[in-house]
């Protein structure tokens, strides 16, 4: 029983933290980047690659650092704090996990070496709902809400083929690969309608339903990861800001109604603090545990974003403009709390699942 | 990251449960629910208190000159955990033994370490502790109750309220002002008093659910011998901080209680069809209950971390008060959902009774909100007023 970070991860969270105050600010390049389908530039993604950020679940034979879910959750807290509108949980957990979980080592080198070193970045779909059909070497259907598919040079298809579910890898500049922008609450996030017209596709392997539900999983950890770091981040901005604003010729963090406030939203972070470092760890070191941590996680994502709500609340007029950052946080956290479904199914599901568990 | 047990723990465990599965009847689980509300289940309830002590198994965390085991601290964690888990009653005791035992181990002379410890342990003598005043509850330095020396003995005049198993009680560690002068968290002092001496008066207080769980304790000239002073004269601040930062470790019954509560809520709502539609089966019932229970293993990891933080010297950042207002929410979260599935299909006593109960959960030991503002300034780092 340790909860505590290691030196190791606290020195990453640091060289990350610091990476994107200095080259990836929300001023400097999450604003810029709100309209921007690419979500992030060549050299700030060629910066996080050198940090080992894109390479942090990659094995070391392909230039990766090979750490665990925990390492990665560490830099996607960093990711969600600073609102980082890059491919990273596209890239650097879902394809690199589809390549790890899903692919022999042979099949997935090349890609995985690239994703370590940031010179190909690679996104995943459907991971839930209907899928392409494959025919041989080609893959025909849609994928919706298919994440960074403007910036990925391969798109990992989850497709149906005579042989069951395969797991096939397009090239993105292919002839028959088209991708349209999809508006949705959260700019800081990339998300796109793909349909792909009998694409050349290479099968890489035969996912169990198993094997792709320990993929969902992995991708909600490290997602619930992204969005604590963002919900501290502006429980933070708020608090500080409650500090310094006076009003009746005191700080407003002086009355209780504003102190309470912000305990609710503390609460609420550490709540969801508790959730994702057991869901971290459970990913890794223990496999029966995870999917319900997943889960589990996904139903928080709605009290979580409460979070963000009251934030605003605390900062009051200003942090309803769009000059203020605040709604850009809320913004994050709604994207989370309505990825891959709403808090109610998951809830639901937690629900279902303890009375299977007690009645068994 | 790991958040398993070591096996030397899980060895204790086994041994624990195996204890447990031998000598804890079905009998004393009932009279635990009843808490003791009737003599014959508070009878019941003493014995039982005897036979854990006896065979070493409470209070684990205390030295074995006091009766315990020298647990370490995930010990009493794994030691929480299945005592709740086999539905074990709290001990009757329970305030003494986390409030009024560290003191009196931190404060106390030998010779009243020894006397008092072993008989509260077994249940021989039963505890209270005065604290609570009509005109002090959250601001509970500006307490009134007055004792004066005179001679060899303090004389004590004042009224004590919400006063838990005062109407039982055999012994009371009670807070006294003796310096009436100074600024009131520097005037109070602690004596340990025999409830049997001339002149103290127990009323038992009725609950809003008709049982009497706690009293009021009225002082009328009260001679108690000047040995019976527990710390510093005008020290009783500090002895009562010690306390209350003793009552906090004891996070890991909070998440093991709402635990046991709701696997057996689910096992009630099995059984149970609403318009002729299992209840289980109904979206918005499976809904509270996973907001519950996503809250119950949050609050789980809280208090791990919070042992975590003690024992690998990280940073708790208060997550022990924090698990306490969590606990006391979901706890009645949990009797709100109880009630609205179970209460109008009738006959559920035992939900019910927890649906009005629950609501001291949010004040007894110190309110949410107090908790909160405590919270905002110590944690946050918010300013005062």
């Amino acid at each position: 029983m340790n909860l505590e970070l290691t030196d190791e991860q606290v020195a990453l969270r640091d060289t990350v933290r610091r990476y994107l105050s200095e080259k990836a600010s929300v001023t400097t390049h999450v604003r810029p980047m709100l309209d921007d389908p690419m979500g992030t530039t060549r050299e700030v993604w060629a910066g996080l690659a050198a940090l080992g950020a894109t390479g942090v679940l990659v094995p070391q034979e392909y230039g990766g650092s090979a750490m665990t879910m925990v390492e990665a959750g560490v830099v996607a807290e960093e990711l969600g704090a600073a609102l980082h509108p890059g491919p990273w949980l596209s890239s650097a957990v879902a394809a690199t996990r589809a390549l790890t979980r899903l692919v022999t080592p042979e099949d997935g080198a090349l890609l995985l070496t690239g994703i370590a070193d940031g010179s190909t970045v690679a996104t995943v779909g459907p991971l839930t709902g209907p899928r392409p059909t494959a025919e041989g070497r080609v893959v025909r259907g849609d994928v919706a809400a298919l994440p960074d598919a403007a910036v990925a040079g391969v798109v990992l298809v989850l497709a149906e083929d005579g042989r069951g579910t395969g797991l096939f890898a397009i090239d993105a500049t292919s002839a028959g690969v088209s991708v349209t922008e999809r508006t949705h609450v959260d700019q800081t996030r990339k998300l796109f309608d793909a349909t792909f017209d009998d694409v050349p596709a290479q099968r890489l392997a035969s996912p169990s339903a198993d094997d792709i539900g320990g993929l969902v999983d992995d991708v909600l950890i490290a997602y619930a990861a992204d969005a604590l770091g963002a919900a501290t981040a502006v429980m933070n901005l708020a608090v500080d800001y409650a500090k310094v604003r006076r009003q009746f010729d005191q700080p407003i963090g002086s009355f209780q109604a504003v102190q309470h406030l912000c305990v609710d939203m503390y609460e609420t972070v550490e709540l969801a603090r508790s959730g994702v470092l057991h869901a971290l760890w459970a990913a890794d070191a223990a496999p029966p545990e995870r999917h319900l941590a997943a889960v589990r996680a996904k139903a928080f994502a709605g009290q979580l974003a409460t979070v963000a709500d009251t934030a605003i609340q605390v900062f009051g007029g200003i942090g309803y403009t769009w000059e203020h950052d605040a709604h850009l946080y809320l913004k994050r956290l709604l994207g989370w709390s309505a990825f891959l479904g709403g808090s109610d199914k998951y809830l639901q599901e937690v629900g279902r699942q303890l009375a299977m568990a007690v009645s068994s | 990251m790991d958040f398993s047990y070591p096996p030397e723990v899980e060895q204790f465990r086994k041994e624990l449960r195996a204890w447990l599965a031998a000598n804890l009847t079905d009998d004393v689980v009932a009279a635990g629910r009843r808490r003791g509300r009737d003599p014959d289940t508070f009878e019941t309830l003493r014995v039982w208190d005897a036979t854990l002590a006896d065979a070493g198994w409470a209070p684990v965390s205390w030295p074995q000159a006091y009766g315990g085991r020298g647990a370490t601290v995930l010990e009493q964690l794994a030691y929480a955990e299945e005592t709740t888990d086999a539905r074990a009653p709290v001990p009757l005791n329970v305030i003494g033994m986390n409030n009024i035992a560290p003191a009196i181990m931190q404060y106390g002379t030998d010779a009243q370490k020894l006397e008092l410890l072993p008989r509260m342990v077994r249940a021989d003598d039963i505890w209270c502790q005065g604290m609570s005043e009509p005109e002090a509850g959250s601001d509970l330095a500006s307490l009134r109750t007055r004792a004066v020396l005179d001679g060899d003995d303090y004389v004590v005049n004042g009224q004590k309220i919400w006063t838990s198993l005062g109407h039982r009680a055999d012994w009371c560690q009670l807070y006294v002002r003796t310096d009436p002068d100074a600024p009131k968290h520097t005037g109070i002092s602690c004596l340990i008093v025999d409830m049997a001496l001339p002149g103290i008066e127990v009323r038992p207080l009725v609950t809003l659910n008709g049982d009497a769980d706690f009293a009021e304790v009225f002082f009328n000239d009260v001679r108690v011998p000047a040995d019976a002073l527990l710390g510093p004269l005008n020290g009783g601040w500090q002895v009562a901080t010690t306390t209350l930062s003793h009552e906090r470790a004891g996070a890991a019954r909070l998440y093991a209680q709402l635990e046991v509560q709701l696997r057996d809520l689910v096992a009630d709502l099995a059984d149970c069809e609403v318009d002729g539609r299992p209840v289980l089966e109904d979206s918005a019932t499976l809904r509270r209950l996973g907001e519950v229970a996503v809250r119950i293993k949050y609050l789980e990891v809280l208090c791990q971390r919070s042992i975590s933080a003690t024992l690998h010297g990280g940073n708790a950042l208060g997550s022990a008060s924090l698990a306490k207002s969590v606990w006391a929410e979901v706890g009645q979260e949990l009797a709100a959902l109880a009630f609205d599935v179970l209460g109008p299909l009738g006959g559920h006593r035992r939900w019910s009774d927890r649906r009005l109960t629950s609501r001291s959960l949010t004040i007894a030991g110190g309110t949410t909100q107090i908790n909160k503002s405590v919270t905002a300034t110590r944690v946050l780092g918010l300013p005062r007023r």
